[in-house]
């Protein structure tokens, strides 16, 4: 038997194992097993933590057991993994030992970085990391009576980008429909010097927080928070004072990877942007948060990553070599800007991202990927998802 | 005074800005950081980030489609 092991069971590992057992040939399916490990037994919506954290949405829609989320076929194992060595092709996990593979895709995620900024982790409620955390902001809320409220950018880097500003957002649309505002103030912060780290949707959206009296405070380069006096210090020496904060922390690849020779400085996977095979390995691969690939850290990039990879070893499994697969760079993450209207930071590693006007058809647009997002974990509207993606969806080239 | 350098090469926005923004953290004042980009919006966003935090830009040299982008670290109290 042959192994084929997938770390991590999230958006991109969990498509990964699914499509791979559709995409090998039935005649040799029998001799593959395919296995996801993860630590948790539990999968996560993430995108609608911002949801619990604003709206009051309740946790237990947002979680499902990987288990059932994977076809029957494919083994998942509830463990931890201490070490990947590429050079002998082993995982070395806490409960099942020593795992060797044929094919490995390393899709394990981000993790918060509190201890790059002093005193972030006293001071903060995280709508961003768990929903547990996301639900404290909730609670919070319906106690306020008002105050400075500080959202934003802690560090960086940070996964879903449009996230932060979001919540700028949403604060809004809460306090509003408390009729807060009058004693209340948004201050969004961020290290870089626009709104939103794009140009064209940093034009529209900067305007719609304006309007809002959103105050944006750019390039603060957040060096700690000062716990008692409840304050920013930034590098240069400059402060804001808040009541609560709600900030995004900067994030850093999982432990089990740390000072690996596969990863760089920073500690991502070093992948090749397209293939997204790690760096001299032709069978191993590296896909969503974790990998050192210029595009967003989002569950959408996982998704189109998965096509890419789970394409590239089927083929190679199947023996059928003459199609090269290349994922585009294609982002393509909802930005909600409150009174129900969005807009999708859309851009590929060659465009950057277009100018999306804000609507309610955006904003529907996000619910229904968050309605089918289960689904699509086992292959559903995959060539819905193709035509709409059409050329970015993945980039299929003829072998010479 | 240290000579910082960022290859932000190939990186599109906000690459280039989020590479320099993890070396301005280990940085000293004093020490210059050049930050290569082929993002032609990486010179006039450093441009700005300088302004709005009392670093210095130094300026910017073109070389077959690439930026190099000097930035001398003068503002940081911590």
């Amino acid at each position: 038997m042959k192994n084929i092991i997938i770390i991590g069971g999230g958006t991109g590992g969990t498509m990964c194992a699914n499509a791979l057992l559709k995409r090998i040939n039935p005649k040799t399916r029998k001799d593959w097993q395919i296995t996801v490990i993860d630590k948790s037994e539990y999968h996560a919506f993430q995108p609608d933590y911002l949801h619990v954290a604003f709206n009051g949405m309740k946790p237990d829609k947002l979680f499902k057991k990987e288990r059932s989320l994977l076809f029957a076929k494919i083994k998942f194992l509830h463990d931890t993994v201490t070490k990947v060595d590429l050079k002998s092709q082993t995982v070395a996990t806490e409960i099942s030992g020593i795992l060797p593979y044929d094919y490995i895709v390393i899709a394990p995620g981000s993790m918060p970085n509190y201890d790059m900024i002093p005193g972030l982790r006293e001071s903060n409620l995280d709508f961003h990391t768990s929903p547990q955390d996301a639900e404290k902001i909730y609670e919070t809320l319906k106690t306020s009576i008002g105050g400075r409220f500080v959202v934003g950018v802690a560090g960086v880097p940070y996964k879903c980008p449009p996230s932060p500003n979001e919540s700028a957002f949403l604060l809004h649309d809460f306090l509003k429909k408390r009729k807060m505002l009058d004693n209340s103030s948004i201050i969004f912060v961020t290290p870089y010097p626009k709104f939103y780290t794009a140009p064209a949707i940093s034009e529209i959206t900067e305007k719609v927080a304006k309007a809002k009296n959103i105050e944006i405070v750019t390039s603060f380069n957040l060096d700690h928070v000062d716990v008692q006096g409840k304050k920013l210090v930034s590098m240069e020496g400059n402060e804001i004072k808040f009541d609560y904060l709600f900030m995004v922390p900067p994030h850093k690849a999982p432990d089990f990877i740390k000072g690996e020779e596969f990863t760089d400085k920073d500690g991502w996977i070093k992948v090749d942007k397209t293939s997204l095979k790690i760096e001299g390995y032709e069978n191993a691969f590296a896909i969503g948060d974790v990998t050192n690939a210029p595009t967003a850290k989002s569950g959408m990039t996982a998704h189109l990553e998965a096509e890419v990879v789970t394409s590239t070893i089927a083929d190679q499994i199947n023996n059928m070599s003459d199609k090269e697969y290349m994922f585009t760079g294609r982002t393509h993450c909802p930005f909600e800007v409150g009174d129900q209207k969005a807009v999708f930071v859309i851009g590929t590693y060659d465009r950057p991202a277009i100018s999306v006007n804000p609507s309610f058809e955006n904003y529907m647009l996000k619910k229904i990927m968050g309605k089918i997002y289960w689904s699509t974990l086992k292959g559903s509207f995959t060539d819905i998802f193709k035509i709409y993606f059409g050329e970015d969806y993945m980039k299929v080239v003829k072998k010479q | 005074m240290v000579k910082i350098n960022v290859d932000s090469k190939g990186l599109s926005c906000p690459g280039p800005l989020t590479e320099f923004v993890k070396a301005y953290r280990t940085a000293s004042n004093g020490d210059e950081i050049e930050l290569t980009a082929t993002d032609p919006a990486a010179a006039p966003d450093m441009k700005s980030w300088c302004e709005a935090t009392g670093n210095v830009f130094e300026g910017v040299k073109e070389e077959n489609n690439t930026y190099i982008i000097l930035i001398k670290v003068t503002a940081k109290k911590f």
